[in-house]
């Protein structure tokens, strides 16, 4: 009896409570919508969070994704440079799949935020100024991604408000639009930005400005071109081909050129931006301030536009380039280091300061066919002899000794050691394998060095010492030890810098033939004399693209530079990449060293396939969507 | 434990069980097989097995209208043991031939289909020897289209299925106009500066084919010869 009693006032305790709003209660550790968007400080949380998202192909990105630095940021070591000639892993041969470089899910949420933004700005309490730089600020948001979305997959469905749900789900879906309304509208969006965004922030933040928008358009815009100019160079077939999903026609290609020359045009006439230490006396000095402007791009505030920070160690504040990169001997404890390689290929493009405006091939004998032999090492060839490990380097640009970290050349204190073998007296060779060789009193070890601590090449053990003959030094502190954990490293990210707008302005008007040429031709060389040349080039599209890969790489322009020039089929069609191998020749005394040009050892051939140049869509099963060519 | 065991085991039993059941589709139960034939010669046209021209054909029945894919062999065959009795439209594209309508198609047990192409080019009159050490190819060419022929090359492969696609040493001229019918070209293969992929005493394979310059176009070849270093 006691029992149902008891039943009873517990039933009539709760309907009591329950009339009360007792379940009803907003949670206190998260902010309701309304409320954040009535506080201004709530916005500019909300800002934060849209930028956060942002595509930003920095040091976190990689093939499968952007910000990769938080939950377990393991990613092998890889780099987007590795899937292009400029550089290989130490230890995998990855190229590109068709699941990689996809960015869908994480492009329409980012759209979604951006649009609720949008909708709400019309409503909110701020001064006509706060609106006027929300709208532009939002704008160059929704143009940044898609932006990102058209380049990967061609034209897209153009979401410009939020979707609600009520009840039908095909009410939601929205089709793809051309590839050619998808880049008008990324520069329609640009355009917005433009005309509605400050030339700077008040407190310096790290926002987009007017010529952050412009240097965005300026990007689009010759990326667009180039695809409209270039399309027949790999021409595919399909539904999304006859949709015009896919694919530009080629008289789009005068507008867009010339969109990206007035964009760049409005940054360079602006007065604000210039290039940092655009005139040192000397390559020394040349390759040191280049070296700076990447180690913190804050010491240059003149040429950069748009910094992506790192503000302190840990996750999703820093990330992994300190610790995957340094050259084995500087490991400082992390158990992988060196896995980028630089190949040959890109060794090579540098110029020679005595030869202006042509790739100067690093030169291992006179023979006729030096450039192009990759037989490996033969005793009867007569190799030009060197006395130091680097001396084939010398007199080739500045950029490369602050890209790269050469055999035999000082970082943080210590000589890196790269060494591939040796050649015995007797003229037998001993490379990447065997014992230690005694000559004349002297121990010579393969590697260079008796103990692995001490060298950086070519041993295989731990997938940890270059394979190229070259180790990686761009962006990497020469004065930090980073510590040997996950995302430790804090060196911040230009996204937009001058050069590169100097150098989308020298291709829009070499490609187009229109526009001011010797305008197009002082940006070329202003890039070169700040990289310690002295003597002027013509402007033409070789000499850009030339300039273009020494004085970007590495900063996740080529993969798109190959892509939107449709010459990575031709570039990548069953192609190996290659190394140099420094090698101790002991037949002279004393020893002196040798250079043998190779195919990256433990390497395959790398084909990229005309299809490769438009991602796969994902979900078309439930989307409806166009499926692109060939998936 | 012991009783955890059992239990164990009794699931296991329950899921082996529950497996037995009949599976409710029937399996694919037809095969479609055939060879690419030139339509003047009747002769099969070499094709390439990776990234070569691709047969795509769409079941009928299913709104989702999804391309499936068939790869051809080297010597021009294909075959597809495993496809479902159904009407189909096949469409052979992307090839070395003069692009093909689409043909519906009634796929039911072992079913023949051949295509009758018209090759862009015909490789003729072709022999490739070891001369000295150099591998020599020499052929006459046909190009049945107006286009330009881009390009000729000589492909080495340990395997028979060599290839512009697939080869680790190569030698290509480009052409990038119309060709003679009546020239003989040559390509030379040099051993020596290809020793490290062509190795003395070894086998490979060589094949020499020119490719026009159409969208989409595939090499056309003449047959792959083997060669002993």
């Amino acid at each position: 009896m006691s029992y149902l009693k008891k039943t009873l006032t517990l039933l009539l305790v709760l309907v009591a409570m329950s009339c009360g709003d007792v379940l009803d209660k907003q949670p206190l550790d998260k902010l309701q919508g309304e409320n954040l968007f009535s506080n201004p400080e709530g916005v500019k949380l909300y800002m934060a969070n849209l930028y956060y998202q942002l595509p930003i192909e920095d040091f976190t990105f990689f093939r499968q994704g952007f910000n990769w630095n938080t939950g377990d940021p393991n990613n092998g070591g890889f780099a987007p440079a590795m899937s292009t000639d400029e550089a290989v892993h130490t230890e995998f041969g990855d190229f590109i799949g068709d699941g990689d470089f996809q960015w869908w899910d994480q492009g329409y949420k980012l759209i979604r935020d951006v649009n609720i933004l949008i909708d709400i700005i019309p409503t909110l309490d701020v001064t006509d100024d706060e609106r006027k730089a929300l709208i532009g600020e939002s704008a160059f948001i929704r143009a940044y991604a898609y932006f990102a979305l058209v380049k990967r997959y061609g034209g897209v469905p153009l979401i410009t408000s939020v979707q609600k749900y009520e009840g039908d789900v095909e009410a939601l879906k929205v089709p793809r639009s051309t590839e050619k309304e998808t880049w008008d509208f990324v520069l329609k969006e640009t355009d917005t930005a433009i005309a509605n965004l400050g030339d700077s922030w008040p407190g310096g933040e790290r926002r987009a400005t007017k010529w952050v928008a412009y240097a965005l358009k300026s990007r689009a815009a010759l990326h667009a071109a180039s695809l409209a100019k270039y399309a027949d160079r790999a021409p595919i077939s399909g539904t999304a081909v006859d949709q015009k999903l896919v694919g530009l026609d080629k008289a789009a290609a005068a507008e867009f050129y010339k969109a990206a020359a007035d964009a760049s045009e409005a940054i360079i006439s602006s007065g604000k931006f210039n290039l940092y230490k655009p005139s040192p006396a000397t390559p020394e000095e040349a390759a040191n301030n280049y070296r700076l402007l990447f180690e913190d791009p804050n010491n240059a505030p003149e040429e950069v536009i748009f910094i992506k920070g790192y503000a302190r160690p840990g996750s999703g504040t820093g990330h992994n380039y300190g610790i995957w990169f340094q050259p084995n001997q500087t490991a400082n404890g992390w158990p992988h280091p060196g896995r980028m390689n630089p190949t040959l290929e890109l060794m090579d493009v540098y110029e020679s300061y005595d030869k202006p405006g042509e790739s100067a091939p690093l030169a291992t004998s006179a023979a006729a066919n030096d450039a192009t032999d990759y037989t490996g090492f033969n005793a009867s060839k007569q190799y030009k002899r060197f006395d130091t490990e680097n001396d084939i380097f010398k007199g080739k640009d500045a950029r490369m000794w602050a890209t790269m970290i050469l055999p035999g050349t000082s970082w943080k204190g210590q000589k890196i050691v790269i060494q591939a073998g040796f050649i015995k007296p007797d003229g037998s060779s001993q490379i990447m394998g065997g014992d230690p060789f005694t000559h004349g009193g002297k121990t010579y070890y393969t590697y260079g060095s008796a103990d692995r601590t001490q060298y950086s090449g070519f041993d295989t053990w731990g997938g940890n010492n270059t394979r190229t003959g070259v180790s990686f030094k761009k962006f990497l502190n020469e004065g930090l030890n980073i510590a040997p954990g996950w995302n430790q490293c804090v060196t911040d990210f230009a996204d937009f810098r001058y050069a590169e707008i100097l150098l989308n302005y020298a291709e829009a008007i070499a490609e187009s033939g229109t526009g001011d040429k010797v305008k197009g031709a002082k940006a070329l060389n202003d890039i070169r004399r700040r990289a310690g040349h002295k003597t002027e080039i013509p402007l033409s599209i070789n000499n850009v693209i030339r300039e273009r890969r020494v004085e970007l790489a590495f900063e996740n322009k080529r993969l798109w530079d190959l892509i939107r020039r449709r010459e990575y089929h031709t570039l990548f069609n069953n192609t190996m990449r290659h190394a140099i191998l420094p090698i101790l020749d002991l037949r002279v005394t004393p020893a002196k060293y040798i250079f043998v040009r190779v195919n990256v050892p433990r390497s395959n051939p790398s084909t990229f396939d005309y299809r490769q140049y438009y991602r796969s869509i994902p979900g078309i099963g439930a989307n409806g969507l166009v499926q692109n060519p060939q998936y | 434990m012991k009783k955890l065991t059992i239990h164990i085991s009794a699931l296991l039993l329950l899921f082996g069980a529950a497996a037995c059941s009949i599976d409710n589709y029937p399996a694919p139960d037809s095969q479609l097989y055939g060879t690419f034939l030139d339509a003047e010669t009747s002769e099969p046209v070499e094709q390439d097995i990776i990234r070569g021209s691709t047969i795509e054909f769409i079941e009928h029945g299913y709104a989702s209208q999804t391309k499936q894919t068939m790869i051809i062999k080297n010597d021009g065959s294909y075959r597809n043991n495993l496809i479902f009795a159904n009407t189909y439209t096949i469409t052979p594209v992307r090839g070395n031939f003069v692009p093909m309508a689409a043909q519906e198609v009634t796929v039911k047990g072992e079913t023949k289909l051949d295509f009758k192409v018209q090759p862009y080019i015909r490789v003729k009159e072709a022999s490739i020897e070891k001369v000295g050490t150099k591998i020599v190819a020499k052929f006459k060419l046909q190009q049945t289209v107006l286009n330009n022929v881009r390009k000729i090359g000589l492909y080495a492969h340990p395997e028979p299925s060599v290839g512009e696609p697939m080869r680790v040493a190569l030698a290509e001229q480009e052409i990038n106009g119309a060709i003679d019918p009546n020239k003989v070209y040559q390509l030379e293969i040099d051993i020596p500066s290809n020793s490290n992929v062509l190795k003395t005493g070894n086998q490979y394979f060589f094949r020499a084919g020119a490719i026009i310059d159409a969208p989409e176009s595939k090499f056309n070849y003449a047959k792959a010869v083997r060669i002993a270093l």
